[in-house]
């Protein structure tokens, strides 16, 4: 009896494991390349903040854009608050590289930049931080994708790339 | 009985079962492909 | 094992109980599911549910927590309560167990909903703090799942009485797959658990001033991916050990389904960091860790996808059919069993598909917070889980009450067709729509950056969203006529479990030893959650107060 019992795999199962493992294995590799060497990144943690002084101190007090290099390089400091994000209207140029370093004074909300791959949890205590470089005009909105209250539904801004 | 019963099995091959699997897997490849290429199109994160 | 056991009457009468809870509570749940549907299409009902009903977020809390919360747990305890019973040939070792975790569940329920209706808690089925409910939103939810606990704890001892009395004996496939759901489940709830016990009550209850939405949501998904292998685990119980014999044929593989179950012990819990990839308090590298872990879990779906293939290959060339795939016309169709259940398969394809876009690292910004989220889990638990617990459901309503199905089958089998069609409209949809940027969780009709582009597959979603209503609703009536008739055709139903090819018996005894897989288990949560969750809760931050913003 115990000689039989050895686990029996049918040799068509066996091909379809080799396949799915191959297939999981090119998935992963496309992933981690797009990932790690091109820069298609998630967020990673950045800083901490006092999600009840936030919006008083530091550099959300006065939350907006700041040039770093002119026509090249910007920050994006956003406040996310029910319901709306502080400033609600950007402008850049075209060309410019913006990070985006967002935190929310109350509750959680969604930072979502409409055609492009900033997508991002606002977590109250936490700045979420992604860089997009724009090379060509547009207006993009930026929605909150995580339900925030009663009018989450009309929080957004727009970006404006010209 | 027992080897009767075990003769009857093995020659049963789940050829058809392959073919849907190869379908799902082209379906799989070309939807999870079309959201990468998204992806890819919407420009670098860092 | 008692050589002629038979479920006593009192045992069917309490797993109809869990049947009982499950329906009304999706019953009552799937009536917003069309009014979010609509809403999105832009016709907007809420004004005329006021006052009973405050607002779209309400309905979407009771929708996500009656749906996915309710409905599932009661249907999954009562129908592993049958897998275990029936499999092992024996009674529940401590019935008053089993019935106090079921009435704790009761009462948990009661206490979420008293809040919920009252809109003291609409904070959706995810409850993410500091948005802050009412405590009894958290008491009744942890009652739910201690309630869910004890009725596991009632099946272990049931099967240890069982091991003593049947050395040697490999445990029936189904009552296998449930022991390893409930087991799951106990691991898997620790972080809700935790996120309740020591975040959530003392700070809804003004204990503490503040709690870390960051913690808190590491925490929640800790439960929450498992949560859904809680889901699914059941429908494939029923999928390798019920449905082969459905179908007319047996099961492919005996092992390999052991096997499969084992690694879904495993695996389904290290990986809650796919639901946080866009987090921003969680570090990328973790992040990547549980993405590979994540694709590993795929595997032992990849193993049923083909046993359970072939399980159905090899009755349909039973019943004659020919050919490369004329076997898939010669399965019986004509029986809503069966046809929910092949349905629900298919649907699954693209729930899995889904789920391994949303599962890939970086493609998951593409899709995070999208209406594509629902689009996908509306494949998986709406559909793989949810249809097949239909199907189930019209052999499972007969064999507990001796009333022959209220309909004919063919009536039953429009049901399950009026889902699938539904379904494939509402989720193709959802899943566009989703990738052309619509945000899921909002009333997009009240929305005002919403492009031209976006209202075709808008109306897809309200149309298809309309006809899995019907189809719900015929499902309900189905149930409750089979349930409540007063002249009814006297049935007797067996409890389908399949033969497998190969004896069980031949199966190799390591797949029936509990202990390695429990380390296993225990030693690969403490590699992927260990480090991470040791460094959050001692940067632990109690700063956020919160409040109710709805
Ligand atoms: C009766 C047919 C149903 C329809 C038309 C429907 C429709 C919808 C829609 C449109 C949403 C998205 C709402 C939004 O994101 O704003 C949604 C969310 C959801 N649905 Fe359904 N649904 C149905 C049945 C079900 C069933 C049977 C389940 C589970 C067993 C389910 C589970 C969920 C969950 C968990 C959510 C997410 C809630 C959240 O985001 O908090 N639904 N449903
Ligand atoms: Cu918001």
């Amino acid at each position: 009896m115990t000689d039989k019992q050895s686990m029996h795999i049918d040799p068509y199962e066996k091909n379809w494991i080799r396949l799915s493992i191959g297939l999981l294995v090119v998935f992963a590799t496309a992933v981690t390349v797009a990932g790690f060497a091109f820069g298609f990144q998630v967020p990673t943690p950045e800083d901490r903040v006092d999600p009840r002084t936030v919006a008083t101190e530091g550099p959300w007090a006065d939350p907006g854009l700041r040039e770093l290099v002119p026509g090249k390089k910007y920050e994006a400091y956003i406040l996310a608050q029910t319901w709306a994000f502080l400033p609600n209207e950007i402008t850049v140029p075209v060309g410019a590289e913006v990070t985006f370093y967002v935190t929310s004074k109350d509750v959680q909300h969604g930072f979502k930049l409409q055609d492009t791959n900033i997508n991002m949890q606002i977590v109250p205590g936490q700045v979420s931080k992604l860089t997009v470089t724009f090379d060509e005009p547009g207006v993009h909105n930026f929605i909150c994708t995580e339900y925030c209250g009663a009018a989450h539904a009309i929080m957004f801004g727009t970006l404006t790339v010209e | 009985m027992k080897e009767q019963k075990n003769s009857e099995t093995d020659e049963f091959e789940p050829k058809g079962t392959m073919v849907i699997l190869l379908i799902f897997v082209l379906t799989l490849i070309l939807l999870w492909g079309s959201v990468y290429l998204i992806l890819l199109s919407r420009g670098v994160t860092v | 094992m008692l050589a002629n056991y038979e479920v006593s009457q009192a045992e069917k009468k309490f797993i109809g109980w869990h049947l009982l809870f499950a329906v009304i509570a999706v019953a009552i749940g799937s009536l917003f599911g069309p009014l979010q549907a609509l809403e999105h299409a832009g016709l907007d009902l809420y004004p005329y549910l006021q006052p009973l009903f405050a607002s779209y977020y309400q309905g979407l809390t009771l929708h996500g927590v009656l749906n996915a919360l309710v409905f599932t747990t009661f249907f999954i305890t009562g129908f592993l309560t049958l897998t275990t019973i029936y499999g092992l040939k024996r009674p529940l070792r401590y019935p008053k167990l089993n019935a106090v975790g079921f009435w704790m569940m009761v009462v948990g329920l009661v206490v979420t909903a008293i809040p919920t209706l009252l809109d003291q808690a609409s904070v959706l089925y995810t409850f993410y703090p500091p948005m802050k409910a009412h405590w009894s939103f958290y008491l009744g939810l942890t009652l739910v799942v201690v309630g869910s606990w004890i009725e596991g704890w009632g099946f272990y001892f049931t099967y240890y009485a069982w091991r003593k009395e049947n050395p040697g004996v490999r445990t029936p496939l189904t009552t296998f797959g449930g022991l390893i759901t409930m087991v799951m489940w106990q691991f898997a709830t620790l972080g809700v658990a935790t996120e309740i016990l020591t975040m959530l009550l003392p700070w809804s209850l003004g204990l503490i001033e503040g709690t870390d939405p960051q913690l808190a949501r590491t925490y929640f998904w800790f439960t929450g991916h498992p949560l859904v292998y809680f889901w699914l685990l059941p429908a494939y119980v029923s999928w390798y050990g019920m449905l082969p014999k459905q179908a007319g044929g047996k099961l492919f593989s005996d092992s390999l389904a052991r096997f499969a179950f084992w690694l879904f012990l495993l695996l389904s819990v290290p990986l809650g960091f796919h639901h946080q990839y866009v987090d921003p308090g969680v570090p990328a590298g973790w992040k990547f860790l549980h993405a590979v872990l994540t694709y590993s879990v795929f595997l032992p779906s990849m193993l049923t996808a083909f046993t359970v293939i072939a399980s159905l290959e090899y009755a349909g060339r039973k019943r004659g059919g020919k050919g490369l795939l004329g076997w898939i016309r010669a399965l019986p169709w004509a029986d809503p069993v069966v046809s929910a259940q092949l349905l629900a398969g298919i649907l699954f394809f693209f729930g899995g598909i889904g789920g391994i876009t949303n599962a890939s690292y970086n493609v998951n910004l593409v899709v995070h917070n999208t209406a594509w989220v629902p689009g996908h889990f509306h494949l998986t638990v709406a559909s793989a889980v949810t249809l097949s617990f239909m199907g189930i459901s019209y052999w499972l309503v007969p064999y507990l009450t001796g009333k022959k199905l209220g309909v004919s089958n063919k009536v039953a089998n429009i049901q399950v067709w009026t889902w699938f069609v539904g379904m494939v409209i509402f989720s193709n949809a959802m899943h566009v729509v989703g990738l052309l940027g619509a945000p899921r969780r909002t009333p997009l009709g009240l929305a005002p950056y919403i492009p031209e582009e976006w209202s075709g597959h808008l109306l897809r979603v309200g149309i298809g969203g309309t006809i899995m209503f019907v189809g719900m609703y015929m499902y309900v009536y189905i149930v409750a006529k089979t349930a409540w008739a007063k002249n009814y055709e006297p049935v007797e139903i067996e409890v389908p479990l399949a033969d497998s090819i190969h004896d069980p018996q031949e199966t190799p005894d390591w797949l029936d030893k509990w202990v390695p897989w429990l380390i296993g288990t225990v030693a690969l949560l403490l590699i992927a959650y260990g480090p991470q969750l040791f460094d959050q809760i001692s940067n632990i931050a109690l700063n956020a107060p919160g409040g109710k913003v709805w």
